[in-house]
């Protein structure tokens, strides 16, 4: 997996927009996302049997390449570059949940991580996002959303399926995943980030100044557990379990 | 038992749901004490901002399971939907947004497949008149719960009369929010063994029309929309209007006038200055067979000094699935007559489910007169 911009690369934002800097952290975080998604569904290829598997696996990578190719794009035309970094704290241990599962050639493990965690956050914060950009950064934002559900749509078919095979081992499952991945993800949307930088933002953390482009760090995370929640519910895990879950998350 | 209640909850399996209660909580702290109890004993609590913050964005779910015990033996089972209304968003503005959650949340509880939901504090209001909203329902019936309200409100007065010594039929009633559902249900109920009834609310054509029907029985009825100009008049005053918070101020007030807060949230305001007053909250019960939580929300969800105290609109639903009677017993608003209170008290009390002990903002009422009395007596 080729990461679409390097990423050590030197960032100079060029625009004269003053909120320029500002969304150049905000597509980072979203380039950075697209690239571990691409990564993900190509290491899912690698284990999957069923050669139709592979093919949508595969395909899905290339959409999320396209995504974040997108968002690169999207800089230019606001006269940024768009910086990556999949190595970055919380995107590194993000990544490395979801090759536990690729390790132990867990299939339905890598759909809960990839399409009921991870993209949940995608779809509810890219659309928020879409509501408040300008023009055609907006719109990419939007429409990347709407894409990026519809694929949820095929995996939860799936998931659906394999919860009622046995309701509670497929709670715990996902339990333990929720440990990990919600928990980094949690943290990532904190108000504050208590633990340094994410290595993601080019300068000093993008949160205290999201408000400048009607935004804010709450409302993303608000939008990303909603959409999680209704993503659980779907699934048909009980809603009083699924909110025990959010209440224990770290703020 | 309790276990037993928890371990359905644990095991997350499909079971039968006899009833469903549907409400919100009425300040950021109660708010707060439902999401302490979420986060568990080993988790530092929530700040407060980080609570405003995340809870206005849960979609209304199940928080709880619930089990009902009747004295006749039978139990119910349930569960509490929390619609996750924010405290401070109950005003008009927000009440496309609030009917939106009381709509997910009574889908919730359809889906759990409960025979019968209760509509507590605001959630009727905000779907009376918006049930065809709701999504199909085969085999839910959905009540608010007004009528055993009204049954517990009007039990109150009557039982702080006595306390009091009052003859309730030498005085004279103030219902502040008199057209409303359980308003109009007291008038009904208190105004043929009343001396004088003052009716009180903004819709001045509301009022006309219930002051009407009424005198159509031959009480002598007055109407006021500026509650202030009855209140000095009042020995007795139930406040059942709709307010978004604690801000009802009663004025000039009759000195040892009985004032029942039957507001959720309360109505009256913390500043209101009422001396001499004896003011007690209205609309409440309490099921003596047994009320357990899995996990354990005792206090939390229902916070009273009492045990097993809950609000008539929420009691109602589990009388009737004590009872096996899945029916919308309570819907529509002014439909709420004497008959029906005794019916569904009947009901209630057959399950053991009674009027609450008396109580105000400072403890229990009925313990502070009985100190009173014997303090003067000694
Ligand atoms: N204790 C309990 O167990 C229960 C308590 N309740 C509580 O009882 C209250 C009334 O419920 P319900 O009868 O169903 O509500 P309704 O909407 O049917 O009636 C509300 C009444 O309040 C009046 N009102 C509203 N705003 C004001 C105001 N600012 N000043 C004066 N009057 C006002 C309305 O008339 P108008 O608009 O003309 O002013 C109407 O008469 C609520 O607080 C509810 O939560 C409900 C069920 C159970
Ligand atoms: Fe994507
Ligand atoms: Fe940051």
């Amino acid at each position: 997996m080729q990461p679409v911009i390097s990423l050590n690369s030197a960032i100079e934002c060029t625009s004269l927009s003053p909120s320029a800097a500002i969304w150049q952290d905000i597509l980072a975080q979203a380039m950075t996302g697209e690239l571990i998604a691409a990564m993900n569904y190509t290491s899912l290829a690698e284990i999957c049997d069923d050669p139709g598997e592979v093919a949508d696996a595969l395909e899905h990578a290339e959409g999320e390449r396209g995504h974040a190719a997108a968002f690169a794009a999207e800089g230019r035309k606001i006269g940024v570059d768009v910086p990556n970094n999949v190595g970055g704290k919380h995107w590194k241990r993000l990544r490395e949940a979801f090759m536990c599962c690729i390790t132990a050639r867990d299939f339905i493990g890598c759909l809960i991580v990839q399409e009921i965690m991870l993209e949940s956050f995608a779809v509810a914060s890219y659309a928020r996002v879409g509501k408040v950009a300008p023009g055609s950064l907006g719109r990419t934002f939007a429409s990347i959303a709407a894409e990026e559900e519809d694929h949820v749509d095929h995996a939860m078919a799936i998931l659906r399926k394999e919860r009622a095979l046995d309701p509670q081992r497929f709670d715990d499952k996902v339990y333990g995943l929720h440990l990990e991945v919600m928990t980094t993800l949690a943290k990532m949307l904190a108000k504050e980030c208590k633990d340094g930088h994410c290595e993601v933002c080019h300068g000093s953390c993008v949160k205290p100044s999201l408000f400048e482009v009607s935004l804010s760090t709450a409302e993303l995370r608000g939008v990303s557990l909603q959409q999680y929640l209704k993503t659980l519910d779907v699934l048909g895990i009980p809603g009083e379990v699924t909110l025990t879950w959010v209440a224990q998350l770290p703020v | 038992m309790g276990g037993s209640v928890a371990s359905v909850a644990r095991r997350g399996q499909v079971m039968e749901v006899d009833f469903a209660l549907v409400g919100h909580q009425d300040s950021w702290r109660a708010a707060a004490d439902v999401l302490a109890v979420l986060r568990g004993p080993e988790r530092t609590p929530l700040p407060d901002d980080e609570i405003k913050d995340i809870l206005p964005w849960i979609p209304p779910r199940a928080v709880c399971h619930v089990e009902a015990g009747s004295i006749a033996g039978v139990k119910a089972r349930g569960l509490y939907i929390d619609s996750f209304i924010p405290p401070d968003r109950l005003e008009a503005a927000y009440m496309h947004e609030n009917i939106a959650r009381v709509r997910g949340a009574a889908a919730y509880a359809i889906k759990a497949g409960a025979k019968i939901v209760s509509l507590g504090g605001f959630s009727s209001i905000l779907i009376e008149g918006n049930f065809d909203q709701l999504p199909e329902r085969h085999d839910t019936a959905f009540t608010t719960g007004n009528t055993l309200t009204v049954g517990f409100i009007v039990q109150g007065i009557k039982k702080m009369c006595a306390l009091e010594g009052r003859n309730i039929r030498r005085s004279t009633l103030l219902i502040v929010g008199a057209t409303g559902d359980v308003g109009s249900g007291c008038a009904r109920c208190l105004a043929p063994i009343m001396k004088r009834v003052l009716l009180s609310a903004r819709n001045v054509e509301r009022l006309r029309r219930l002051a009407a029907e009424l005198q159509a029985d031959g009480v002598q009825v007055e109407i006021a929309t500026d509650v202030q100009r009855f209140s000095a008049e009042a020995d007795v005053v139930i406040c059942a209007a709709s307010l978004a918070s604690p801000s009802l101020l009663l004025g000039r007030i009759a000195p040892d006038a009985i004032v029942c807060d039957a507001g959720y949230p309360k109505n009256l305001s913390p500043s209101a200055e009422m001396p001499g007053a004896r003011v007690f909250f209205g609309g409440l019960g309490q099921i003596t067979g047994g009320l357990r939580f899995a996990p354990d929300f005792h206090g939390i969800l229902n916070r009273h000094p009492f045990p097993d105290v809950v609000h008539g609109c929420l009691l109602e639903g589990m009388a009737l699935a004590l009872e096996g009677r899945f029916e919308p017993f309570s819907q529509g608003r002014g439909y709420i007559t004497q008959e029906r209170v005794e019916k569904i008290e009947t009901i209630a009390a057959r399950h053991g489910i009674y009027l609450a002990p008396l109580y105000n903002a400072n403890g229990p009422v009925e313990e502070g007169l009985y100190c009173q009395r014997e303090c003067s007596r000694g």
